[in-house]
């Protein structure tokens, strides 16, 4: 099957893919790892400033790469699927290990 | 490499949107950014000195600090002793006026010495905000704004970057292997700064990608710590509990904290090589652990990065001169720590000493005029189109852009170029709200003159000025060497060489206007 080719018709909604569900995407893989290496969240310890670049530097990557995908929808459905799931998975983890 | 035509094609776009988005703002944080580096002694050379006694020898500081402290209770609560008095900090022993320092740029302090007869002298000192003023522009990308209303502008500008250096990288990865060292000068002038562009944009790479990262985390940390704060258990942080008991609640300890001769002799045993700049010392109002001392050092180690744009820091029990926290301490960093502060020590240069500051500057001059020929880039793109679809004269988008970016750019330089003239020249030190007057209505005049001369005249005229204020800068600061003939120097032959990269296409531009005035 040939792929169609790439192009910047959906530039907007690519990009807002990019800047909301692509943030609150960041912020949830933060919060998973956070929650699986027991961090207290305290800017002074070492693991919730590792935790600060992660999530900066994770959503840079996203904003550079939503352009990659094939249309505005695909990039909401993805972005926003993969935010729901990482803060879904963090709730169950605050369930579990309360 | 192989990249799919599409996909270049996609990121060309993007990268040409972004890079005139952010260029400008960027062309402004990377000319103060690179002046910046320098901005401790340029504050030292600026500032008047002080006309105290000279310092105490270090082990008589005890006394000092028991005859002041008897004059002037109130230091107690917070106060600093300096291993190496300079302009900025005359006296052996400093405090904040007025109490709490804000930790923001150079505070209004108190410095006291000792007179020959034995009795305390003391001065109120405002340091010099001319270099401090250029610190604010970088972090605040040109923008007028409060600090906590343009960080977040800033950090958009900083993502805007870093999709922009992302872009470039896959726009112009094809055509890597075949053009990098081609500077193709005869090939028609857009292939000439297309090659300059992606020359430049390549080798400094590594420091653009870091800039880009380490921005993005510094104009967002409060924001997302804000968020862990929700997400995490705060109050099991150990430290925060121990900082609430005191450094060393239920032990006892000697009545009277350590001298500081004593307290430099401990840290140098356990931390061999750390050189120590200054002492500073805080008693917790109220609270939990209240009346208790608390030490941190701030000092350097050429042999590490440091965590902060000059220093690394360490804890210290001030009764026993242990050291009780490690984690900005260079050398003695947990590994994850040292990680941390190798980002922050990337971003301020403050690794290597004197050669990576030095280096650090010609890659910030390096990247603003990579952003400026970004910007030309995209003007000589547009016009190219418009020709091609027969319009004669530029449209309102690209006029608008070629005017800003003729405008801010050298706004910028020669704004900063007086700032530090009007500095150096004043004979007190300079408030902050007054520098930033200063600046501002060069930068306005500067943006005005561009949309306001003919475009043949406005570029030379620019450039020329931007040259004309470097070339007085170069002469007040040799005028004000009697403050330092290194820095003085330094200053002006800086100011010299951006005054000749200037002046060049303004000369140019200027006999280029005659003949073409004279063919007409």
């Amino acid at each position: 099957m040939r792929r169609a080719r790439l192009d910047n018709r959906q530039w907007v909604a690519k990009l807002a893919a990019g800047i909301v569900p692509g943030c609150a995407l960041a912020l949830g893989v933060m919060a998973v790892v956070g929650g699986l290496c027991h961090t207290t969240g305290s800017p002074m310890t070492l693991s919730a400033q590792l935790l600060l670049w992660l999530a900066g530097l994770l959503w840079a990557v996203i904003l550079s790469a939503c352009f990659l995908f094939r249309s505005g929808s695909r990039a909401w459905g993805v972005l926003g699927g993969g935010a729901v799931a990482f803060w879904l998975l963090f709730a169950l983890l605050k369930s579990v290990f309360p | 490499m192989k990249i799919r035509s599409d996909i270049v094609a996609v990121y060309r776009e993007v990268h040409s949107w972004a890079g005139i988005l952010a260029g400008l703002f960027l062309f402004i944080a990377f000319y103060a950014g690179a002046i910046s580096m320098f901005e401790q002694p340029i504050q030292a050379w600026l500032t008047p000195p002080a006309g105290l006694p000279a310092p105490v020898p270090l082990d008589r500081t005890p006394e000092l600090m028991e005859k002041t402290f008897a004059a002037f209770p109130e230091a107690r609560a917070h106060y600093t002793v300096v291993l190496a008095p300079d302009a900025t900090q005359a006296g052996r022993l400093i405090w904040p006026k007025g109490g709490g320092g804000h930790g923001h740029g150079p505070a209004v302090s108190v410095a006291a010495a000792l007179a020959p007869d034995g009795g305390v002298v003391t001065m109120t000192q405002a340091p010099s905000e001319a270099a401090h003023f250029i610190d604010e522009l970088h972090q605040k990308i040109g923008l007028p704004l409060p600090h906590d209303v343009a960080m977040p502008i800033m950090g958009v500008v900083a993502l805007v970057y870093a999709v922009a250096l992302v872009s470039g990288v896959i726009a112009f990865l094809p055509a890597l292997t075949r053009t990098l060292f081609a500077v193709r000068l005869e090939g028609g002038k857009a292939r000439a700064w297309l090659d300059l562009h992606n020359l430049f944009g390549f080798f400094s790479l590594p420091f653009h990608i870091v800039m880009a990262v380490t921005s993005v985390v510094f104009a967002f940390h409060e924001q997302i710590f804000a968020v862990q704060g929700h997400l995490f258990h705060q109050d099991r942080v150990q430290h925060v509990a121990r900082m609430a008991r005191g450094p060393e609640a239920g032990t006892p300890h000697a009545v009277a904290p350590l001298a500081p001769v004593e307290l430099v002799a401990a840290l140098a045993r356990q931390a061999p090589g750390f050189v120590p700049d200054t002492l500073d010392y805080a008693m917790r109002p109220m609270g939990p652990g209240s009346r208790k001392l608390t030490l941190r050092v701030a000092g350097h180690d050429a042999r590490f990065g440091l965590r902060g744009p000059v220093s690394g820091f360490a804890g210290l029990d001030p009764y026993t001169g242990r050291v009780i926290s490690a984690d900005y301490l260079p050398g003695r960093q947990s590994n994850g720590f040292a990680t941390v502060t190798a980002f922050f020590s990337l971003h301020f240069g403050s690794y290597g000493g004197a050669p990576v500051r030095f280096g650090y500057l010609v890659l910030g001059f390096g990247g603003a005029f990579l952003f400026y020929t970004g910007n030309r880039l995209w003007i000589m793109a547009r016009r190219r189109s418009e020709r091609r679809t027969g319009i004669v004269t530029d449209t309102r988008g690209t006029w608008i852009l070629s005017r800003l970016t003729l405008g801010c750019t050298t706004g910028c330089m020669i704004g900063v170029a007086v700032v530090l003239a009007v500095a150096a020249l004043s004979s007190g030190a300079l408030s902050y709200a007054v520098l930033s007057w200063v600046y501002y209505a060069v930068f306005l005049a500067c943006v005005l003159g561009a949309f306001c001369l003919t475009a043949r005249l406005g570029a030379p005229v620019l450039l020329l000025g931007t040259a004309a204020a470097n070339l007085v800068l170069a002469m007040v600061a040799m005028g004000h060497a009697a403050h330092g003939l290194d820095i003085s120097g330094g200053v002006a032959l800086t100011a010299l060489l951006v005054a000749g990269c200037v002046a060049v296409p303004g000369v140019r531009g200027m006999t280029g206007g005659r003949t073409a005035h004279a063919a007409d």
